[in-house]
């Protein structure tokens, strides 16, 4: 067995790693980490003023403050009822333009673009691509010079307060802004260009749910009151636990969300996917020159996504520039009353969807919960890296090439690890990895056994044939795949425990070889699960499936009326003597 | 290659990223930064990175798991010089605010419930001081860009950084602003260290205390003052701690020491 590993991965903000254990010619297990440790900000808040929270939150995130400052004092003026008047909202607007600016081309020049141009840096590139690197740095450097007008500083500014601002940036400052991303458009255009026709590998390829903010008004924007996702299903902010659903994983300390059981993305790609064909003007025009179906299943395209959306961006703050000077009658903060209430904010940060949920008693804030982008995107990030390497591994690919490949589409998401909390590694694993696996599960549970598979079948029959052996030698948590088709109630009273499946699979390898999968994997699969779906499908729920995992052996053949073979029969009694020695544990 | 120019690794601990993001925020100097100095680490910015030798590491975040101790031995015992960037490394950021062990526990509990966590273990939330000895400071909730490129290029001259013992309410009076205490918000500006050039006063707003306790700070007198324009003891007390730290405790002992 092997462990392909990125860790820490670079180019990427925020400390993480990728994993990929290859066992022969499956690919047993993926796993995305997040290295930080954990600072618990939603707990620092409780107790402070509604003030000090809008102060605090967003300190989680340096790339995403003004993401994490528009989403606190949207939760916060809907939890207080605080109404601000018109150009406040198009100047808190102006300011998320000037961070999807920075981040977007931050993000695409300096951290994705090396990868496709064989450089290590944005710096070593700058040898070869010297206009390429000066538009980064300028177009960076406006977007940071609005976040520093508007905001106060380029992270963490503290200018937008609840009600509106401390203080309005001075109307000269505005008219500079618009004439700057009218003169930069040429740049924009070459942005676009060069990353809507990048030549982006076709692997991984899958169709996910894409999931962003309804801005309302049939509108392209980065906020709303409303979750609309790809599959035409909405949510309105306060049910927004109906789409995050979240869980913990062992493996790191970011919150993992799914949508019905399943993975789902989020970020500039899943905004193009979902509200697109809402871009008018000249991005609109581009959406229809590049926008084909690749787009909707491939994570690689998020980086041409980002370019249209700084298309957008310039496009936009001439406009609100000219709506802002309209309304130089408003007040720069409306007062308000501190009064027991909660609220939900949406926005959409360069990364993805961002929810902040906060409560507010006597005066104090009471209660905070966050959703992060990277957070959301981390289960569609392990399976894509899954489909990935086990295409690459299928295809006869190197170690060190499945690894670049792994590392190119997490970055591809844009992952935001301070927000949730670096990335890629290929290693080699003691060979019988699964005897340790087992033993780890066994000692924490004893776990529930089902027999799958046909006696009639030669070595297909090794699962039921396993499942009688534990039977015998005293086993009462041992079904069989027929006995559970007839009698669902089975199941009832198992679902804290482990399930194991034990099953001839083909995976590949020498006969009688042995590996323990993951049932997540095994679903996502095509071969296996094609076997697994009927039986586990409106069985379990995505709670049992985490704790659920396939022990198989590599038949020699499962034609009809043999016998089990030799080599088969030798792992079976190998695997019966580990199970046996995991049952005396218990 | 590059013989004569000091090797500087920049490292992040646990925090937002945002003094390393800072750093490439510097668009204008950035391609001099990396001609000045022979940057041999700097994880967000380049993939090609060796940990070697250093004459200078820069580290931002604060130590939140044991990992991040190892690793933050390994960066001392490799460099000539370690300098403690943005307020996480100063002062253990927002995240040292439980300072009791056992109120930190609980909230971790109250975040990520009773899963038993595979990854690396957690721990409270230090400044590296804590851990290892520490060269130079460079505070702020971020650095400032001013204040790092000043420090930066003192250092690739060979020069020892500048250092900053002045109060908020000095770049405040250069700015001509009204003070804000006079006009009854509770502004920290006389307790913290300066490097922001008064931003949050500049824009009518308070002084939140994010670049932590300036030297010699006098918390009696600013308590006293926040008292007489209604503030209660509680909101003061946690105005204090919010962005000070593991250096809270010194504006307490001052408090404890004028009561007894």
């Amino acid at each position: 067995m092997k462990r392909i590993s990125v860790d820490p991965l670079a180019r990427v903000e925020g400390n993480g790693g990728i994993s990929a254990t290859i066992d022969g010619k499956a690919v047993t297990d993926v796993k995305f980490t997040i290295n930080e440790g954990p600072r618990l900000i939603e707990r620092l808040t409780v107790g402070r003023t509604p003030e000090e929270d809008v102060s605090m939150s967003p300190r989680i995130c340096a790339i995403c403050s003004i993401s994490h400052k528009n989403a606190v004092l949207r939760a916060m003026e809907n939890a207080l009822s605080v109404e601000v008047p018109p150009k406040v909202v198009l100047l808190r607007e102006l300011m998320h333009m000037g961070e999807m600016i920075e981040s977007h081309s931050l993000h695409v020049y300096y951290l994705a673009l090396p990868d496709y141009v064989g450089f290590p840096n944005a710096i070593a590139m700058a040898s070869k691509y010297d206009l390429e690197v000066k538009i980064a740095l300028e177009m960076k450097h406006f977007g940071n010079h609005i976040m520093k007008v508007v905001g106060g500083r380029y992270i963490h500014g503290e200018n937008p307060v609840i009600g509106g601002f401390g203080r309005f940036p001075a109307e000269k400052e505005l008219y500079w802004m618009k004439s700057r991303a009218i003169q930069f458009m040429p740049f924009v255009f070459k942005t676009l260009n060069l990353f809507c026709e990048l030549d982006y590998p076709d692997c991984p390829e899958d169709g996910t749910v894409y999931a962003c903010c309804d801005p309302g008004n049939e509108a392209y924007g980065f906020w709303g009151d409303e979750i609309l996702l790809s599959t035409g299903e909405r949510f309105f902010r306060d049910d927004y636990k109906k789409l995050t659903n979240e869980f913990i994983v062992s493996h790191s300390y970011a919150k993992r969300s799914r949508f019905n059981g399943k993975p789902y993305s989020v970020g500039a790609l899943a905004r193009v996917n979902v509200m697109g064909k809402r871009l008018k003007n000249e991005s609109g025009k581009m959406y229809k020159k590049y926008f084909n179906d690749r787009w909707k299943t491939n994570p690689l395209f998020h980086n041409a996504a980002q370019a249209l959306e700084i298309l957008y961006c310039f496009e936009r703050i001439p406009e609100l520039v000219d709506e802002i000077v309209q309304h130089s009658e408003d007040p720069a903060i409306v007062p308000y009353k501190i009064k027991e209430g909660a609220g939900t904010g949406l926005v959409e940060a360069p990364r993805g969807l961002l929810i902040h949920h906060h409560e507010v008693k006597d005066g104090l804030v009471y209660h905070v919960d966050i959703v992060t982008p990277t957070a959301q995107n981390a289960e569609d990030i392990e399976r894509y890296c899954y489909i990935a390497a086990q295409k690459l591994l299928d295809s006869g690919k190197k170690e060190d090439q499945i690894r670049d490949r792994l590392e190119l589409v997490v970055r591809a998401f844009d992952p935001c690890i301070s927000c949730s909390a670096h990335m890629a590694k290929v290693k080699k694993a003691p060979t019988d990895d699964w005897k340790n696996k087992l033993k780890r599960i066994m000692e924490k549970h004893s776990p529930v056994f089902i027999g799958v598979g046909c006696p009639d079948l030669s070595d297909d029959g090794v699962g039921i044939q396993l499942a009688l052996e534990l039977r015998k030698h005293g086993n009462n948590c041992v079904f069989l795949e027929s006995e559970i088709e007839e009698d669902e109630t089975l199941w009832e009273g198992t679902a804290d425990r482990p399930l194991i499946f034990l099953d001839a699979i083909d995976f590949n390898e020498e006969t009688g070889k042995v590996t323990l999968l993951s049932m997540n994997h095994v679903l996502i699969n095509a071969p296996l699960s094609h076997k697994f779906l009927p039986i586990v499908s409106g069985l379990m729920n995505y709670k049992t499936l985490k704790n659920a995992y396939l022990l198989g052996i590599q038949p020699l053949s499962t034609a009809n009326g043999g016998e089990i073979s030799p080599p088969v029969r030798k792992a079976m009694k190998t695997v019966l003597h580990e199970l046996l020695d995991g049952m005396n544990l218990n | 290659m590059k013989n004569n120019i000091p090797k500087i690794g920049i490292y992040e601990l646990t925090g937002c990223a945002g003094d390393a993001l800072l750093i490439l925020d510097c668009e204008e100097e950035l391609l001099d930064i990396f001609q000045a100095a022979d940057i041999q680490s700097f994880l967000m910015a380049k993939s090609d990175n060796i940990d070697g030798a250093l004459d200078v590491a820069l580290v931002e975040g604060s130590v939140t798991t044991e990992t991040e101790v190892e690793e933050l031995k390994d960066i001392r015992q490799r460099a000539k010089i370690v300098v403690a960037i943005g307020l996480c490394a100063t002062a253990g950021g927002l995240q040292a605010r439980f300072t009791d062990p056992r109120e930190w526990e609980k909230n971790l509990e109250l975040v990520y419930g009773h899963t038993e966590m595979t990854h690396r273990k957690a721990i409270q939330s230090k400044p590296i001081d804590a851990y290892i000895d520490v060269d130079f400071y460079l505070p702020g909730c971020p650095i400032s860009k001013e204040q790092f490129l000043n420090f930066f290029t003192r250092l690739v001259g060979g020069s020892p950084p500048e250092k900053y013992p002045r109060p908020v309410c000095v770049s405040c009076k250069y700015n001509e602003n009204l003070c804000l205490l006079k006009q009854g918000l509770p502004c920290l500006g006389p307790l913290t260290a300066d490097g922001c050039g008064s931003v949050c006063i500049n824009h009518n707003l308070p002084c939140l205390g994010c670049w932590g306790p300036v030297e010699g700070a006098n918390a009696v007198s600013e308590f006293y003052l926040l008292k007489d324009k209604g503030f209660d003891t509680e909101f003061i007390k946690k105005i204090l701690a919010n962005y000070s730290g593991t250096k809270t405790p010194t504006f307490f002992d001052q408090l404890e020491k004028e009561r007894a």
